[in-house]
């Protein structure tokens, strides 16, 4: 079965192709065709996980493109790490698209819709099983497009199109970072293979400055990608597109994507101190910094859309004190329960027709399914004892314990109390109390919306036991055979398990006495007229600082050069037409000003210079 | 087998058309267009025949042509020179780059013709007499084996192209061609005097002979022979600023941008598609070719005059309001790429360089025709009167937005290839040059994104008053048939990379590479 891996990302295409080739106009049958290219792409992954678990890993290559001596070679890889991203992807993909059947039911362009999430999902397998670093970074930038068709899927609102050429455009920056990276590590190395880079590192044919510097464009390339601070700003904006593509893209898998590439070339950061504290600073940065603006948002989705920032954090301060796994193993649990957390938030929008958690409230006596799987999701992300993001959590605040950076510890302990402080906001404001006027009409949704929730619910709870120091470290154990990493044995206090469970259980409790209890909304308290809100509300103004230091120098700076081109260039341009005009004046009685006669002239004088140099055999030139 | 006389006949049936249309009454349209847009096609057919030849038995010899044209000299024997006679011959040929622009030629005038018929209101019949003409001297400039003829190619496409500008298209054509020819007359000029030195002291002009003439024996010949190092240098600075005003180089682009703006959508797809590529073929030909250790010691100026192009054109993109205008800048920043790969000088660079100058031709005639496709219905190219076309038009907001995802170099597509391969060739050359001109694809995404989704996006006020019929079927069919060789080569790109390489290697050879 591991052998027909190539197939995997193949699927998705065809279901694009056909979809957009032939079905484009008929959303029954083109959204059933794509679901079934789903499912079937999803079955031949878990296929290939299996087999890998009892099989080996495989590399099959063929050439692409010749250059001189250099052969460039597209293939795909099977190793512990991708067999696990290939199921991650193709399921949460294949339940996206079950959800989509009903979500996006009356849409009049559901099949184009479905067209899009086959290119997404083929792009993101195909980078997942990418064996060098070009055929990554060709994936990596195709994920982009189908992020950016998905995001402005809504084509007609502005607010879309700007969200969407944003995506594009900050995660570009990103991408020139991962170029750059990639054309170091060629001329050095001489190859895109993973393998024969990773190899020249170990064999120290690489000198420390070149690792370093090349680790941390790669890295640029994921700080685009997983949105992480500075680049973080388009991925809140990124809800404008359908949510079950926030859950799809925007929270399990392309976001993840960085975290990917960051442990897809471990050996490279590994070996370099700078490049592995750089990831855990500025991960550890971002996971506070967005937890602490999602506390104040008012839409459910931006909520989402900050924690999913947030959370990345975490696993890039993971991976960057050296807990490869536990940043792997947050990407797996994270999938699964933010999936589930947009899914749900995707029901109750379809519900009260509002994004606002200040307007919604009491959603649980009506949408009794939906209000469980989203306090299912709640508890996971909190880290509640035993929930899958328990026990992943826990893992990264050891590793950031044990790699003796206490201070970037205490940061992700507080983090961790912010996360079930402003997740149970979100729950409580929307689905406890009394119900508002926005939900008193809300009806639960239909069963295509329900199954995949309620099996991404259970996954939410039980991922976590896949890795445990009680019952196992299967996802450990998985992961090390074959990454070419060195591990180091260490020994985590159990206080951190405390910890851990301490903060999580005093968030939740801390926002029930705020918003539980009291129904706290920011935006009718007296709260909301201080600074600190409005800072914070307004994301620290970062778009705003932005603006001013990068986007309005630019155009001026473009502007700038539309004045040479105006006045120098076009004053070269004008005093050479003028000198033209001169001297056709002057010979307007040869060239009578037309000018058809000027071809004859050209002709004429062409035989004329042949006639002359040739008579006089060059001796005029000499 | 020699099948020379196909070649011949490839670049001449469009002079029969000519003919043919002479004789066609002035009041009936549909047969003249039917009969120019035949024509033009018949090379195309022509061309793929070659191209199979080419890839079952790899040779291009057998369609070279040598043909004795205009002999003199002979008068007396001069110290100096082995040959005594002096040669202008008839001498056509082809080799993989070519063969490949000839393809590209014969494709897009095709396309182009088909896409007149709507745009060309008057005086049809010198219209498409006019059209066929210059597709002739296009493809005599790219099977030209004499640097004669190559010439006297190219001046008729100057001519032909200056009327085609001048007398169809917008408001402010007339001046639009003037400035077309001022510049590029003056470029001629100087192409034409380097031409005349070099054939008065060798005494051929045959592109091959001199080849090795110059190239190679200017290095592996004793003392005194052939050229000095210093003419050398002024010889090839001059073909550099000979080529520059086509390319065009900034700062000699200004006529580009008038021409674009001002000209048919259609002739604009031959321009930006084929004709400014004669700079970069003659850059390539001529100057490395000839020059390859001048090419060697000016690269540092040429990869700086790329990387001007490259952002500079981008920059202007940026904030120009008038769809043409961003697609003429963005042809200058484009162009910057085919000089960062020749400044690279090594295989990933000129194949770079070489994959550039056959996406962008694809490129920039997708996004002409969908231009003009889009200026039928809209009758307004300025950007901020349009919006929400996506709505009424989704096939031809579609292939605009694939024709924007090929320009910014989304990889799978023709751009991609050529960018890339560019910026690997030149990295351990300039790193630093192209570590600023790989920044300058954050602003192609801006341009482009800019430009194509205030077209396509949006809610569309300007589609209130009708409904606008979408693209049908026979209209997309060039679109579709040039974003499938976009895709093609950025899919597979081994398949025009394996026909380059003849023709890379004998340039590498004379860098000594």
């Amino acid at each position: 079965m591991i052998h027909s891996a190539w197939l995997i990302p193949v699927l998705p295409l065809l279901s694009f192709l056909i979809v957009i080739l032939f079905l484009r106009n008929k959303p029954k049958l083109g959204s059933l065709v794509a679901n079934c290219f789903s499912l079937i792409t999803f079955i031949l992954a878990t296929l290939v996980l299996v087999g890998r678990l009892q099989g080996d890993s495989l590399l099959r290559e063929w050439n692409w493109l010749e250059v001189g001596s250099t052969t460039i070679t597209l293939g795909f890889e099977i190793n512990a790490l991708n067999s696990l991203m290939l199921f991650i992807v193709s399921f949460v993909s294949f339940l996206v698209n079950v959800y989509s059947l009903e979500y996006m039911e009356g849409d009049d362009r559901k099949s184009i819709f479905f067209a899009y999430l086959g290119l997404f999902t083929f792009a993101m397998l195909a980078l997942v099983i990418s064996p060098n670093l070009l055929q990554t970074y060709i994936f990596w930038e195709l994920v982009g497009l189908g992020s950016f068709l998905l995001i402005g899927f809504y084509f007609y609102k502005d607010s879309a199109r700007a969200a969407a050429k944003k995506a594009f455009i900050m995660t570009r920056i990103g991408d020139v970072g991962l170029l750059i990276g990639i054309l170091l590590l060629f001329t050095q190395v001489g190859s895109f293979e993973y393998d024969e880079i990773f190899a020249a590192v170990r064999n120290g044919e690489l000198i420390g400055s070149v690792i370093t510097a090349s680790a941390i464009l790669i890295f640029i390339g994921a700080v685009g990608k997983s949105g992480q601070f500075p680049l973080h700003t388009w991925l809140p904006d990124a809800m404008e597109g359908p949510t079950p593509v926030s859950a799809l893209i925007h929270a399990a898998t392309m976001v993840a994507a960085g975290v990917y590439l960051v442990a897809a070339t471990y050996p490279l950061f590994e070996v370099s101190q700078i490049a592995l504290t750089t990831v855990a600073v500025v991960g550890c940065f971002t996971a506070i910094f967005a937890a602490s603006i999602g506390l104040f948002q008012k839409d459910i989705k931006r909520v989402l859309a900050y924690s999913t920032v947030s959370q990345l954090g975490f696993m890039m301060l993971a991976l960057g004190t050296s807990g490869y796994v536990a940043g792997v193993f947050h990407l797996t649990t994270h999938a699964f329960f933010k999936a589930l957390l947009f899914l749900a938030a995707g029901s109750v929008i379809h519900a009260v027709h509002t994004q606002d958690i200040e307007e919604m409230g009491g959603l649980n006596k009506r949408m009794k399914i939906t209000s469980l799987v989203f306090l299912i999701g709640t508890l996971a992300i909190s880290g509640f004892p035993l929930f899958s993001g328990f026990f992943s959590k826990e893992e990264i605040l050891i590793s950031a314990w044990t790699s003796g950076n206490e201070i970037m510890f205490f940061i992700a302990l507080f983090t961790a109390f912010l996360t079930s402080l402003y997740m149970f906001r979100v729950y409580f404001l929307v689905f406890t109390g009394e119900t508002s006027e926005a939900s008193s009409h809300a009806k639960e949704s239909g069963s295509a919306i329900l199954v995949p929730m309620l099996i991404l619910a259970v996954f939410a709870v039980f991922s976590g036991f896949i890795n445990t120091h009680w019952f196992g470290t299967y996802l450990s154990d998985f992961l090390l055979e074959d990454a070419q990493i060195t591990v180091k044995e260490t020994h985590a206090p159990t206080w951190i398990l405390y910890a851990a469970t301490i903060v999580s259980l005093a968030g939740i409790f801390t926002s029930y006495l705020l918003f539980g209890k009291n129904k706290t909304k920011f935006g009718e308290s007296s709260f909301s007229k201080s600074p600190v809100y409005s800072i914070v509300y307004n994301k620290y103004y970062i778009d705003e600082i932005y603006d001013a230091i990068v986007v309005k120098p630019t155009r001026l700076f473009a502007a700038g050069l539309k004045f040479i081109e105006w006045f120098c260039v076009g004053g070269i341009m004008k005093t050479i037409s003028g000198c033209i005009q001169f001297v056709g004046w002057i010979g307007s009685r040869l060239q009578s000003g037309k000018i058809q006669t000027y071809g004859t002239i050209a002709v004429f004088i062409f035989a004329l210079f042949i006639l002359v140099y040739g008579v006089t055999n060059g001796g005029l030139l000499k | 087998m020699t099948h020379s006389f196909i070649l011949l006949a490839l670049i001449l049936t469009p002079l029969l058309g000519v003919i043919a249309l002479q004789f066609i009454p002035k009041d009936n349209y549909t047969l003249g267009k039917n009969v120019g847009v035949l024509f033009s096609g018949i090379p195309f057919l022509f061309s793929i025949y070659i191209i199979f030849d080419y890839f079952q038995d790899g040779g291009l010899t057998g369609y070279s042509i040598t043909k004795k044209w205009i002999t003199f000299g002979n008068l007396s024997e001069s110290p100096g020179h082995t040959q005594t006679l002096y040669k202008v011959g008839f001498d056509l040929g082809l080799n993989g780059f070519s063969l490949l622009l000839v393809f590209l030629t014969a494709l897009l005038c095709m396309l182009s013709a088909y896409a007149s018929i709507k745009q060309v209101n008057y005086a049809w019949r010198l219209y498409f007499s006019l059209f066929l003409i210059l597709e002739t001297a296009m493809l005599g400039v790219f099977s030209a084996q004499d640097i004669f003829l190559f010439f006297l190619f190219f001046e008729v496409t100057l001519i032909t192209m200056f009327i085609l500008v001048g007398k169809w298209g917008y408001e402010e054509r007339a001046k639009a061609a003037y400035r077309f020819l001022v510049y590029n007359a003056l470029g001629s000029l100087i192409m034409f005097s380097v031409f005349v030195y070099i054939f008065v002291n060798t005494g051929t002009s045959n592109i091959g002979t001199l080849t090795e003439l110059i190239a190679l024996n200017g290095r592996l010949a004793p003392e005194g022979m052939g050229f000095s190092d210093e003419t050398r240098s002024v010889l090839f600075l001059l073909l550099l600023l000979a080529f520059a005003v086509k390319f065009p180089i900034v700062p000699f682009h200004t006529w580009l941008i008038n021409v674009h703006a001002q000209a048919l959508p259609a002739i604009v797809m031959l321009h930006a598609g084929i004709l400014i590529k004669m700079g970069a073929y003659g850059l390539i030909i001529f100057g490395l070719g000839f020059f390859p250790d001048q090419a060697q010691n000016y690269s540092f100026l040429i990869a700086i005059l790329g990387l001007v192009n490259l952002i500079y054109g981008a920059m202007l993109a940026m904030i120009e309001d008038e769809i043409k205008k961003v697609l003429a800048y963005s042809t200058v920043s484009h162009m910057g790429i085919v000089l960062l790969g020749i400044a690279a000088l090594n295989e990933f660079g000129i194949q770079g360089a070489m994959f550039q100058v056959i996406s962008h031709g694809l490129i920039a005639a997708i996004m002409f025709y969908l231009v003009g496709k889009l200026y039928e219905r809209s009758e307004t190219t300025v950007l901020r009167q349009l919006g929400g076309v996506a709505k009424d038009m989704p096939i031809l907001s579609g292939f605009l937005l694939a024709g924007g995802m090929a320009s910014l170099g989304l990889p799978g597509m023709s751009g991609f290839i050529s960018e890339a391969m560019a910026f690997v060739g030149l990295f351990e050359k300039e790193p630093v040059i192209t570590v600023i001109a790989v920044l300058g694809i954050i602003i192609a995404a801006v341009y482009v994104l800019r430009a194509v989704l205030a077209i396509t996006f949006g809610k569309g006020d300007i589609m209130k008053e009708r409904k606008w019929k979408d693209l049908s079927f026979t209209e997309a069919l060039p679109a579709i048939i040039l974003l499938s060789a976009i895709l093609f080569i950025g899919i597979l790109p081994n398949v025009f990379a394996e026909t380059l390489r003849p023709a890379i290697e004998l340039i590498l050879k004379g860098i000594g590479g």
